[in-house]
């Protein structure tokens, strides 16, 4: 009895098997899943193969950023800095497209791999900045990564002046945005080669098993005799790059680089990554986790924009919604 | 002889006592003192009484959502709602005065109490709501706050619209805005009589000490009888209120219901708190260096702009500011340990 797979038990005692599902999986599965029948029964256009693609691609830019909050969050931290950083990014990026292009017209796939490369430096010099501050000097990572903030943002917007950077080349929101690949867009490619990488860090690697102990436990961390501020500023490197990915696929997305861009995506990040599962006290969340946040924020919100909700309304719901979805796998962990 | 080597000696042993005691004061104050002197010698104009006194009204409004922030972080807690109260406490009060002075032009001054009534009554309301989400169905305070923050700024654009309530009665936005005593504004009095309330009240009260003692050890409060429930609600509702005490003050101040006035207020509040020595692991922070974090980031800001440094680089500065304060703050920490 004990050993039931789960078809043969969901024959014998339906309700059984969906608790136990439920404490293995969380509930968030099975609500992504009712949310996306009931907004296809309210609007049938919702279950288009077209949208289904929408909302793969859509939820793959907030799952990176997820994934990089991910790694903050089980070291006890978290990245206030991402939101600004990605503005910084696309600024930044978007500059040197421009200034290569000006300087040899024509040379598009080199103004493009110049852009990414600056983007990605960013986002690894945000992070080692935030990851030194927290780790040696041992300063709070809020006070860190709220201050970094600031400094992004002042950077994007004395940089491009306040106002978004046009007239990149056409070539980049081509190959980063509308391409596909056998029929999955770049944007969905791109979120499973990162969130590849942050599971083979966190399962496969000491760096990654490592992260888990700091997060749950510092002092063992140390006493273990793990490097463990070594690791706890990669945390916040991987963590920054990600959001350099992210905010390059999103400036290939818009076409224009932005110092608006990152405005609500600190919150959106976080919101994603704890509504997935991941513990703000560290040590507990994996990847899928990002994935499911990200998901369900973005099933919502489309299928929201699709039955023509209200955009402050829409605001008020997703409030509401964040609190009981926290609240729902709060009772999971204490049925468990 | 005697005279001068027995001066010289009390001379000594004064700076002594005074760098001995100066961990326990911290570097705020050091370095409230000699950004002051900095900011006066570069711009003499900085040291005028007319800029001091705006200084001192700029950071009181700071202060106010600061310290109602401090409540909920020594408590073990956070809130990210006090910008969004501040939001839907200006724009319910907004638009309780409008209507009310539309409808009756005589009664300025009932408008006034029954908008101030529904103002501070909607913005603790949130403070309610969170408590006793943090408290009875123990969700993180961070995202109960979080969410009541969406649903706080969702609120006050849906029923504004996005655009400002206009036609407060000008009793409340000309003079109680902008009334002086002896040349001060009374928002200074008022929020000088804030902090000292909530001095009292964290020092000798018995609210205080359980605040403290919740904030330090949850469960070693619960086990020693302590309602922790009933104290974590009330703590939040404190916050909310003195949040939506804010939102009413700045409402005087713009003249109008706004619903994007607080939206920087919830970053900052917790920045001032910070660089006043709370603990974001609770348990830990005292009202009055909160004011002085507060001062702090007014009078760095009131500098720059005198220095005329533009203010996208001034964000950068504050940035820096901030992790360079809390850093100092940390090393004499770990120095005072060792």
């Amino acid at each position: 009895m004990t050993a039931l797979t789960p078809p043969e038990a969901l024959g014998r005692r339906p309700l059984k098997a969906l608790v136990q599902f439920v404490v293995l999986y969380g509930a968030l599965p099975i609500i992504i899943a009712l949310m996306y029948l009931g907004f296809g029964l309210i609007e049938p256009a919702f279950h288009s193969g077209e949208n289904a693609i929408n909302i793969l691609k859509q939820s793959s830019y907030l799952a990176i950023l997820a994934a990089g909050q991910l790694f903050a969050l089980l070291t006890r931290g978290f990245d206030l800095s991402v939101g600004q950083l990605i503005s910084l990014v696309s600024v930044a990026g978007g500059l040197v497209m421009l200034d290569v292009l000006e300087g040899s017209p024509g040379a598009v796939a080199l103004a493009v791999f110049a852009g990414i490369a600056v983007g990605l430096g960013a986002g690894l010099a945000t992070g080692v900045v935030n990851g030194v501050c927290v780790a040696v000097f041992r300063i709070n990572p809020f006070v860190v990564t709220l201050g970094m903030l600031g400094i992004c943002m002042g950077f994007a917007t004395t940089l491009s002046d306040g106002f978004p950077v046009f007239n990149l080349p056409e070539g980049l929101t081509n190959t980063l945005s509308r391409a596909d690949v056998i029929g999955i867009p770049v944007p969905v490619i791109a979120a499973l080669l990162v969130l590849g990488t942050a599971y083979v860090i966190l399962n496969h690697s000491v760096l990654g098993r490592s992260m888990y102990v700091i997060g749950s436990n510092p002092r063992a961390a140390h006493t273990a005799g793990l490097r463990s501020r070594l690791h706890l500023a990669s945390a916040y490197v991987i963590c920054s790059v990600f959001v350099a990915v992210g905010a390059l696929l999103l400036t290939a997305r818009t076409g224009s680089g932005e110092p608006n861009l990152g405005g609500g995506l600190m919150l959106q990040s976080i919101a994603a990554a704890v509504i997935g599962g991941v513990s703000l006290r560290g040590g507990e969340g994996k990847v899928i986790h990002a994935v499911y946040g990200a998901l369900f924020v973005t099933v919502l919100s489309v299928g929201m924009n699709l039955i023509r909700v209200d955009g402050t309304i829409q605001q008020i719901i997703l409030g509401i919604v964040v609190v009981a979805a926290v609240y729902l796998d709060q009772l999971r962990t204490r049925f468990r | 002889m005697v005279d001068t080597g027995l001066a010289t000696e009390r001379a000594v042993r004064a700076w002594r006592r005074i760098l001995e005691r100066s961990p326990a004061i911290g570097l705020l104050p050091i370095l409230l003192i000699l950004l002051f002197i900095f900011f006066g010698l570069y711009e003499p104009k900085f040291w005028r009484g007319a800029n001091l006194i705006n200084v001192l009204r700029n950071s009181s409004y700071l202060m106010i959502i600061s310290a109602g922030q401090m409540l909920v972080l020594v408590i073990g807690g956070f809130d990210l709602s006090v910008g969004a109260v501040v939001a839907l406490t200006s724009v319910a009060a907004g638009l309780v005065m409008a209507d009310l002075y539309a409808a009756w032009p005589d009664a300025a001054s009932l408008a006034i109490v029954i908008g101030l009534v529904v103002g501070l009554a909607v913005g603790s309301a949130i403070g309610v709501i969170n408590g006793v989400t943090v408290a009875f169905l123990r969700v993180s305070p961070f995202m109960v706050t979080l969410g009541t923050m969406s649903i706080a700024f969702g609120l006050a654009l849906y029923v504004t619209r996005g655009v400002p309530v206009y036609g407060l009665p000008d009793e409340f936005t000309r003079e109680f805005g902008r009334l002086r005593w002896f040349n001060v504004p009374v928002v200074v009095y008022l929020t000088a009589g804030i902090i000292g309330v909530l001095w009292w009240v964290m020092n000798w009260t018995r609210l205080g000490r359980y605040v403290y003692a919740i904030g330090g050890n949850i469960h070693a409060s619960r086990v020693s009888g302590i309602p922790t429930i009933a104290y974590i609600v009330i703590t939040y509702t404190m916050c909310s209120f003195l949040a939506a005490v804010t939102g009413v003050l700045l409402t005087a101040r713009v003249g109008s219901g706004e619903a994007t006035l607080g939206t920087t207020l919830m970053l900052e509040s917790i920045a001032a708190a910070v660089i006043g020595g709370v603990s974001l692991r609770g348990g830990v922070g005292r009202v009055e260096f909160v004011a002085l974090g507060a001062l702090f980031l007014a009078l760095v800001t009131n500098g720059m702009n005198l220095l005329r440094v533009d203010s996208k680089i001034q964000t950068i500065v504050i940035g820096a500011v901030l992790i360079i304060a809390v850093g100092l703050d940390q090393m004499k920490i770990k120095g005072r340990g060792q």
